[in-house]
């Protein structure tokens, strides 16, 4: 049994050198294998009828089993009783270490992996801290597997970092024989500066604290409570006497401190050097964490930018704030937060707390606008210092520091360049940026990051998101591109505790009509999405629920990925629609009018609208035509009512409804599309029937000729009336080496898209499109990796 | 309350049958009047009847004369009436009550005398068991009998589930399993060379659709139902249906802890204690001794409080469901686990507890098996975990509407009886006929191209009677056919 436990990972050694993404420590390959045969060799019992996969019954309960609220498998999922009594401090420190996969009401489970372990060790947790805490934690004892697992992944990571404080690099770390070990590689060698004779000479220190700094926004008075705040988990401590010292985070990161408070080991190394350094310590598995001493930094010019007094920022944000200052310097990293839970704010606190140069980007021209805005709302940021950069507006900021807001797209493209663009880009580039923070990293794959790294010189990287999740496999290397995921809130909690609004989940079941059905069964897999949207019976559900919504006084936004389908349920039901091709001030019209006109309570939006588009009056939400089974587009759509303005009355529910056709692929791709938001908790229920549907007045294609004539339309309809959606067919802000014009309406990040997109590639099912280029991404990657990351 | 089952005893019968009194109605009014002699058994069937039946009984016990419906009905509200005479039925069924030509209602003396016997503990009758003279040297106490009861009755299940348990129950509880639908011996597909080298045993029993319902029952239910096809087995059995019935019902009014004589049984009953013993429903040391302990399988047979009031952890309720269609549930049973396993995807198991998923496959497999999704809901309602049970509804709706629309979705076929015209010699022939039958608007489908007519079965002889009058001789084939 011992022998096999320990084949738990393969390495990527064999893997040749040339292929490993330089970014990616070698450890991040490895996976736990399942080496469940070993246990049911010993456990022929009386079930054996039962074939049950994985069984751990070898692995006796602890004698206070009941008093200790988790289960650790084998294969690094941990199951966890959310009703335990010390279950939320567990979920903080579970949330640490591991992913959360699932987290609905009584059970929820995590799972350990590379990235989750990387992450835990970058704010401050020691490996045996975290497996003692865990095996604490755990109804039955934590398996060898396990455990060698987290030592594999966390041993030497974390344990190096890179800090830049007064405007030098330094190596750090608290193990004078890592730093050694380290000078003994030539190339590190050579990038250091030998400031004292003794070439391997160390430099020792205090270890920095976080009780001299400042997070913006969190007044003195908190650290004052903060300390009672430590007082009274002392005494918790003290309560739970049981398992002893416990999980709270801050206190591990307390603990870590004092250790640190002893003394710090560093070098310093040349500027020039770094990049070579970092990848060095990659290569010989010694990832640089990297922190910035932005208070230290005295050659950047200070910002000055402070939040406004009447800011207030929530429990959450804080909490988010301080994972990334937990030691007085900024941390890189991936804040997780839903959709309408102010990401934008912990955003702004973070950049006034740096109060250094800060590069924004975001995804579209109007998430730019909507972030100067925001900017000014909640800081005292003068005009003058905040720039927008855009294809329509290229602005510097006056100074020497200030606030630049752009796109992806703008940054990382490559080809030819207007003038001023050109003239932009250079400013970027010659700046050495303090904070650089990412919007809605979902949408980017890592090789628009690489891009983006290599072309902006930041000292701190923020992302941010609501949905850590695609369907393919490019976000798994943001945790080592942008830094480790920071901070994932519970959505659930969140709706529970009013930040972000109760939602009813529904799914709609639509019959096609016998004539749809038939064309469906013929047609190729195009005219099947446009039938399966056009259904009649859809519609008539649509004006339905339309009907009784705004009866109800509920502002409803109707969306449909399908073009086609838009404008015509649009045009027949008299409302009015956005999608590509509408005008920037059109947009602005059409919202401001849904916003604050009593008459016009519906609105029909294509994907132009499924992020960043902030539209807080919303209270319901149908969707009537998706994009296959992208679970990151049903939670972002969902997010777009999230922030409803009137969450907080009582007993107010936002409305979700998934309107989908019977019997055809529409509700694979729906049940696939649900998946993330039923594993935070959300449940769709299933409406089969609406009660007087058929009673409805003015019911649209009620007749059997209306439905014909609906049919033939729709079969006659072209590509070209879709054509949107092919242009934006994945919202992902494409990486474009092409030269392409930028569109005239400003949404340049839609029309820029990837070769495959513009050769009709895109409009395939898009599973096995997607399939097929992970499969080729795949093999250019060691096996090993790949392998890993098919079991998630 | 018992498990009321709406079908009879029937061994192709799909259903369960746990209900004791549908049994008795097809007793004779002899066997019932012997019954009737016994107090305990007067009873029992008094606890089993619904509570307006019981006020009628209690009414008419000490009227020793005919009364009249008329003032019996007059006793109720006059928009109870249906409930009235549904009590009535039931206790002229059961023979207590007869009605005679003048509309008045009579008791069977035997009855009311043995009841009130029964009531106030008088008349010189071992009805109610006959304790033990002496003291017993192994006396056990009812935790003893309640583990004893739970494995031996778990055992039978056990093995019914397939989980590899030590031993088989004996001859006679097989017999029972078999005779009672439950399992059934393997195909005989099965029945060719391979079994040879894979040394199956023909005689080896396999649990059938029937079975694994049963296995979704509480457990009184599941008594109740092999007691009842044992009552169905009393003839081949050469047993005394009277003498059985009359044991079943003592047994019934025994209590749980006490140890009760042999001596006073007859022969028939004390064969009988043997089978029993075997299904763990009363405990004896050994095969000759002369004293038996009933268990709460046998105590709990009438007094229809179930086994829900059995102080043991794992009936409290194990099951968590989430919304996210996963299931954990806190058991280390075989038995449990397998049941669950009829309906969930298991995934992982530990000491104590197991982690599953609710499927569309899992399901459906259950659904294939003959359990329907009520079945399904029920046994996790009732299953459900303290934690789940603070909930109002216990289980998550969205999982239980994903339950019944996977069931529903078996369902959207409908058939309905209907007549097929197809062969018509000539276009003319099948568009006259067409035009007739629409008249009428039995068409049910109609295609020209193929000439096919399907027409209602109100609508058939309409059909035919006009196809033979105008087309006489040159009627087309016509075929008679089930859609």
């Amino acid at each position: 049994m011992s022998e096999s436990n320990m084949q738990y990972g393969k390495r990527s050694r064999e893997a040749s050198f040339d292929d490993r993404d330089p970014y990616l420590p070698k450890k991040a390959k490895l996976e736990l294998v399942n080496t469940q045969d070993s246990y049911n060799d010993n456990n022929l019992d009386k079930t054996d009828s039962i074939y049950i996969k994985e069984n751990y019954t070898s692995l006796q309960l602890k004698p206070d089993h009941r008093s200790r609220p988790l289960w650790v498998c084998d294969d690094g999922r941990i199951i966890l009783e959310a009703f335990s009594p010390i279950a939320e401090q567990a979920q903080d420190f579970l949330v640490t270490i591991s992913e959360p996969v699932t987290r609905p009401a009584h059970i929820h489970e995590y799972k350990l992996t590379p990235y989750s372990l990387y992450a835990a060790v970058s704010v401050g947790l020691e490996t045996e801290n975290i497996i003692e805490v865990l095996n604490r934690l755990s109804k039955i004892p934590v398996s060898d597997t396990i455990k060698n697992f987290i030592r594999d992944c966390t041993l030497s990571y974390g344990k190096v970092k890179l800090v830049l404080k007064h405007n030098r690099y330094f190596v750090e770390s608290i193990y004078p024989d890592i730093l050694q070990k380290l000078l003994k590689d030539p190339i590190i060698l050579n990038a250091k500066i030998n400031s004292v004779t003794n070439k391997n000479e160390l430099m020792t220190e205090k270890a920095p604290n976080s009780k001299d700094i400042q997070i913006a926004g969190i007044d003195k008075k908190t650290e004052v409570k903060t300390e009672q705040e430590q007082e009274k988990i002392n005494e918790k401590k003290k309560e739970d006497d049981q398992f002893g010292a416990f999980i709270s985070i801050e206190k591990e990161d307390d603990e870590d401190e004092e250790l640190r408070d002893e003394v710090v080991h560093s070098f310093e190394i040349e500027p020039a050097c770094v990049e070579d350094v970092k990848k060095r310590c990659c290569d010989i598995d010694y990832p640089m964490l990297e922190e910035y001493d932005f208070k230290n930094d005295t050659i950047n010019t200070n910002l000055e930018i402070d939040l406004k007094p009447t800011t207030m920022i929530r429990p959450y944000q804080e909490k988010c704030l301080s994972k990334m200052f937990g030691n007085g310097r900024a941390r890189s990293g991936i804040i997780v937060l839903p959709c309408g839970a102010g990401k934008t704010l912990v955003g702004i606190t973070a950049a006034c707390t740096i109060k250094k140069s800060t590069l924004v980007l975001c995804t579209s021209a109007v998430s730019v606008e909507q972030w100067a805005r925001e900017f000014k709302q909640w800081s005292n940021i003068k005009d003058g210092q905040i720039a927008k950069f855009t294809s329509e507006t290229k602005e510097k900021f006056m100074g020497d520091a200030g606030i630049v807001i752009s796109t992806y797209t703008m940054v990382t493209h490559t080809g030819k360049r207007a003038y001023d663009t050109n003239k932009m880009m250079e400013f970027l580039q010659s700046k050495e940026w303090g904070f650089l923070l990412l919007d809605e990293v979902h949408v980017v794959p890592a090789n628009v990051f690489r891009k983006v790294l290599t072309t902006v010189a930041a000292h701190t990287k923020m992302g941010l998101t609501a949905t850590l999740v695609r369907e393919d496999d490019k976000i798994d290397d943001l945790n080592f591109l942008i830094g480790p995921k920071l901070y994932e809130a519970n959505w659930m909690d969140l709706a529970q505790k009013g930040h972000i609004a109760n939602v009813q989940c529904a799914e709609v079941w639509c019959d096609v009509t016998p004539e749809f059905y038939r064309e469906y069964l013929k047609r190729s897999s195009r005219i099947r999405r446009l039938l399966y949207a056009m259904n009649p019976i859809k519609f008539q559900v649509c004006q339905y629920l339309i009907n009784y919504h705004e009866s109800r006084g509920d502002k409803i936004i109707v969306f449909s990925d399908n073009v086609f389908a838009l404008k015509n349920y649009a045009l027949k039901l008299g409302k009015p629609y956005i999608f590509g091709p509408t005008s920037q001030t059109e947009r602005l019209r059409i919202l401001q009018q849904f916003q604050n006109n009593p008459n016009l309570n519906t609105l029909f939006l294509s994907k132009v609208g499924d992020t960043s588009l902030d539209l807080p009056e919303a209270t319901c939400l149908i969707q009537i035509s998706s994009h296959y089974g992208s679970r990151r587009q049903e939670a972002q759509r969902l997010g777009r009512i999230l922030r409803a303005k009137r969450r907080n009355d009582e007993g107010f529910n936002a409305f979700f409804y998934s309107l989908v056709s019977r019997d055809t692929e529409e509700m694979l791709y729906s049940t696939k599309r649900q998946q993330f938001l039923i594993d935070q908790g959300y449940s769709f229920k299933v409406i089969t029937h609406l009660e007087g549907i058929e009673k409805m007045k003015d019911l649209v294609f009620s007749t059997h000729e209306e439905q014909i004539e609906l049919l033939n339309s729709t079969l006659n309809a072209t590509e070209k009336d879709e054509e949107e959606s092919d242009l934006a067919q994945s919202d992902d802000v494409a990486f474009n080496n092409r030269n392409r014009g930028i569109s005239r309406y400003g949404f340049a990040t839609r029309r820029e898209t990837t070769l495959k997109s513009h050769s009709g590639g895109d409009d395939m099912a898009y599973i096995e499109y997607n399939r097929a280029a992970a499969a080729n991404i795949q093999k250019k990657r060691n096996p090993l990796f790949k392998k890993y990351k098919n079991r998630k | 309350m018992l498990y009321i089952a709406n079908s009879t005893i029937n061994n192709t019968s799909e259903s369960i049958q746990g209900d004791v009194s549908v049994f008795l109605e097809k007793l004779s009014d002899e066997e019932f009047q012997r019954l009737y002699t016994q107090p305990a058994t007067c009873l029992a069937i008094f606890r089993l009847l619904p509570d307006l039946a019981k006020q009628f009984i209690m009414r008419l016990l000490y009227i020793k004369k005919e009364v009249p419906l008329e003032h019996i009905k007059g006793w109720c509200y006059e928009q109870y009436i249906d409930k009235v005479n549904e009590s009535l039925r039931r206790l002229y069924k059961l023979h207590i009550c007869t009605k005679n030509e003048n509309d008045e209602i009579r008791m069977s003396t035997v009855f009311q005398e043995n009841l009130n016997n029964a009531l106030i503990g008088a008349g010189n009758h071992t009805s109610f068991g006959s304790a033990s003279t002496s003291v017993d040297k192994h006396k056990v106490n009812i935790e003893f009998l309640d583990k004893h009861g739970t494995e031996q009755w778990e055992a039978v299940l056990h093995y019914m589930v397939g989980a590899n348990i030590r031993k088989k129950p004996s001859p006679a509880v097989l017999k029972l399993l078999e005779r009672s639908g439950l399992m059934a011996k393997k195909d005989e597909d099965v029945n060719d060379e391979y079994k040879v080298f894979n040394r199956v045993d023909i005689n080896e029993l396999q649990i059938t659709n029937k079975g694994f319902q049963f296995l979704l029952q509480d457990v009184n239910t599941q008594v109740w139902a092999f007691l009842i096809q044992y009552l169905n087995m009393v003839d081949d059995l050469k047993m005394d249906l009277v003498e059985v019935l009359n044991f079943l019902f003592q047994l019934g009014s025994l209590q749980l802890g006490a140890d009760y004589s042999v001596e006073s049984l007859t022969p028939t009953q004390q064969q009988m204690l043997n089978d029993l013993k075997h299904l763990g429903i009363i405990y004896q040391r050994k095969r000759g001794s002369k004293r038996f302990y009933p268990t709460r399988l046998a105590t709990s047979l009438t007094s229809g409080s179930m086994l829900i009031s059995k102080p043991s952890t794992e009936d409290s309720g194990f099951i968590i469901l989430e919304t996210n269609s996963r299931l954990y549930a806190y058991t280390d049973s075989p038995l449990q686990i397998s049941v669950l396993n009829l309906f969930v995807v298991l995934k992982a198991r530990f000491a104590n507890m197991v982690v599953g998923m609710i499927t569309r496959d899992s399901i459906r497999s259950a659904l294939n098996h003959g359990i329907t999704a009520d079945q399904i809901i029920t046994y996790l309602r009732t299953h459900a975990h303290p934690e789940m049970k603070k909930n109002m509804p216990i289980l998550p709706l969205t999982v239980v509407d994903q339950i019944r629309l996977w069931e529903m979705e078996r369902n959207r076929l409908k058939d309905e009886k209907s007549y097929l015209y197809h062969e018509f010699a000539r276009a003319e022939d099948f568009q006259e006929v067409l035009n007739y039958a629409k008249q009428f608007d039995i068409v049910i489908w109609s295609n020209i191209r193929k000439r096919m007519l399907v027409v209602t079965t109100e609508g058939h002889s309409k059909v035919r009677a006009y196809i033979k009058k105008r087309i006489g001789s040159r009627q087309s084939n016509m075929h008679k056919q089930q859609q």
